[in-house]
């Protein structure tokens, strides 16, 4: 389906501060709601501490993160043809009027480019992105290198993505190469469940309190947690069953063929039930960035690859599956040939 | 072997019933409208919303854009979001895209929306859709649409040296791998160092609190300095020398609704004779982003272009954003 497209190079970037969960809890108000999972959400999540990114701003994260992946690469950001955002979280100014992909190319001279962003999917962006970018490489001779990026740095007082995850700020970026015989994306799959659409969102200026300036709530992700209870989790693993098959499908594979999953890292009770529901052992699925950094949005696909690389835990001739859900809701699944 | 194309099979745009003169939205801003600045505009009346119904609008225009073509939602592969002005909730935890795939029916779809880049967010939105189409072969039908609605009180866009007004209104088209109008190819160039010159700048995590930098603000010098006609001619050489074709070979070009003085300007760099490019909507619709491509495109639809004709979508959106589709009729 794709033409040769692979990972060129992959990167991230976290702030330095970090910030214990027991301050998060304590500072953060966490809804009475019940979970659907029999855990408690505070004690059994399973993350000790998150990154925050204070005086940086998410554009920032996002360059430092490009900077790391173009100087481990060793090209010429004048190379870049396309550079795409696939931020999942608001950003420095509103969108989809704006993106950080401007900023983004004007900071690093990828002066032949064009700079665009996707805006969907939550933390399965890096699917959509995938699949997009894939796409558009694979039929257009003269798109040879794309610069994927993303920078995540939630309000200071909006980390507690309460029943789902506590989340860190930091930046993710990725350099896809064509005819670049490593680290091959095979084949992508994506799906929507448009019914969803209204389960999870952030207000936004227009609903604000116009007589409290000072509560920025309106930024905070707001959630439906009866439907997600209801709607969301019955339906979370029907879904990821269907992306992980379409993957593997559109690129002739069999699931025992993979032999290494990055995941998100949400909490250690959904870790476990992904593992569980698919029969995969924990040691195929990169599960430590839980415990150092919690969620990173859809940077979850990205820090979690580059940790899962550089710790020994994917060797040459591996299958890899990237798989994912995200805010919308949307599952993606992507598998790439080491 | 031939290389497959995607083509619009069909298009639709759905605009509130509600209209307002140039005169009295100058007039609701604080603003006097001189018959020197009118003339320049070229816009007469924009249609409105009361409230915020971008999905209202978007999937009002999906629905007949769908029915025109005769295909079910439940067909759709892909729905592609290209609105540029804020949304009900916050992009990008949220997308309107979601909501369309509902309401029509796309159960079998995933949703991709695109930020940036003003009126060639379209164009944007067509160049990967097709991609998507011609990469997969599973896949048969994209949705594109948009809803853009106005931030209240900021119809007028640069008051102090007016460039455009803004309206209210939603567009659908819909793509079909193999069939309908070939889009032969996209060509788009941006210059991030304008990634600033035409944004919110307040409203988000930069200047949360202010609500008067919750408006759409145009940096006029650089908008006047960026090369918008000869970048949007570079793009349309590369689209027409890949086809093998020339700029006398284009019957038509698709253009957005900016101003009277911005088509003009247009008009002269490409060559273009008047009834080459439709203006007849700037007076009726104002600016309504992305949207004015497919109005104009519709226009054009009705009128005499012939099966074979070649036409080009052409649009300059800030960010900076320069973009160029090839369509074969």
């Amino acid at each position: 389906m794709f033409a040769k497209i692979g990972i060129l190079e992959a990167a991230y970037y976290l702030p330095p501060k970090r910030k214990p969960l027991t301050e998060i809890f304590r500072d953060e108000k966490t809804p009475e709601t019940a979970l659907a999972a029999n855990v408690d959400f505070q004690r059994d999540i399973g993350i000790e501490a998150v990154h925050v990114a204070g005086e940086e701003s998410a554009s920032s994260v996002a360059l430092k993160a490009c900077r790391r992946v173009i100087e481990k690469s060793g090209i010429d950001p004048k190379e870049i043809d396309l550079i795409m955002g696939f931020t999942s979280i608001p950003e420095d100014y509103i969108a989809p009027t704006w993106s950080a992909a401007g900023y983004i190319q004007k900071e690093i001279g990828a002066a032949r480019a064009f700079a665009t962003a996707i805006n969907t999917g939550g933390c399965a962006s890096y699917q959509q992105t995938l699949k997009s970018v894939c796409s558009l490489m694979t039929t257009n001779p003269k798109i040879n290198l794309a610069l994927l990026f993303a920078g995540d740095k939630v309000p200071a007082l909006n980390h507690n993505y309460y029943p789902i995850t506590v989340v860190c700020d930091g930046g993710g970026a990725v350099l896809l190469k064509k005819n670049h015989d490593r680290r091959q994306i095979l084949s992508v799959d994506v799906i929507t469940a448009g019914k969803l659409h209204d389960v999870w969102w952030v207000p936004g200026f227009p609903n604000r309190d116009p007589n409290n300036a000072k509560d920025h709530s309106w930024m905070h992700v707001a959630g439906d947690i009866g439907r997600f209870n209801t709607e969301v989790i019955p339906t979370n693993l029907f879904m990821f069953r269907k992306v992980i098959r379409g993957a593997l499908q559109r690129a002739g594979k069999k699931s025992a063929d993979v032999k290494y999953y990055i995941y998100p890292t949400f909490s250690s009770w959904d870790q476990r039930a992904f593992c569980r529901a698919f029969t995969i052992p924990p040691d195929k699925v990169f599960m430590d960035g839980l415990q150092r950094h919690g969620h990173l949005q859809e940077t979850d696909m990205v820090i979690d690859y580059v940790d899962a690389l550089d710790e020994g835990h994917i060797h040459e001739g591996d299958l890899v599956m990237l798989v994912t859900n995200g805010a919308g809701f949307s599952w993606g699944a992507a598998l790439v040939q080491h | 072997m031939d290389r497959v194309t995607t083509g619009i099979v069909s298009a639709a745009c759905h605009f509130p019933q509600q209209r307002r003169s140039a005169r009295e939205l100058f007039a609701e801003e604080g603003l006097g409208l001189s018959p020197d600045t009118a003339a320049r505009l070229g816009i007469e009346e924009v249609p409105l919303c009361t409230g915020h119904q971008g999905s209202e609008l978007a999937v009002a225009a999906s629905l007949e854009a769908l029915a025109r073509a005769n295909v079910s939602g439940a067909d759709v592969d892909v729905v592609v979001d290209y609105t540029i002005w804020p949304q009900k909730w916050m992009v990008p935890v949220w997308n309107m895209s979601g909501e369309v795939q509902k309401a029509v029916g796309a159960e079998k779809a995933f949703t991709v929306g695109f930020s940036g880049g003003g009126a060639t967010n379209f164009l944007v939105a067509i160049n990967f859709a097709a991609a998507m189409l011609e990469a997969d072969e599973k896949m048969k039908y994209a949705l594109l649409v948009a809803g853009d609605v106005t931030i209240p009180g900021n119809r007028v866009l640069n008051p102090e040296d007016p460039v455009s007004i803004m309206g209210d209104g939603g567009s659908a088209v819909l793509l079909q791998r193999d069939a309908g109008r070939a889009v032969l190819g996209t060509e788009l160039l941006s210059n991030g160092a304008n990634h600033d010159a035409y944004y919110i700048p307040g409203g988000c995590l930069v200047n949360p609190e202010d609500p008067a930098l919750y408006r759409m603000v145009l940096d006029k010098s650089r908008y006047d300095g960026a090369p918008k006609a000869s970048a949007m001619l570079d793009q349309a050489r590369r689209v027409l020398d890949q086809a093998g074709l020339k700029l006398e070979d284009v019957k038509y070009v698709v253009y957005p609704n900016i101003s009277a003085e911005d088509q003009k300007a247009f008009r002269e760099a490409f060559g273009l004779s008047p009834r080459q490019i439709c203006t007849s909507n700037l007076k009726t619709h104002g600016h309504v982003q992305g949207n004015d491509l497919v109005l104009n495109y519709l226009s054009l639809a009705e009128g005499d272009v012939r099966e074979g004709d070649y036409i080009l979508m052409c649009s300059h959106g800030m960010g900076f954003l320069a973009g160029v589709s090839l369509i074969r009729i």
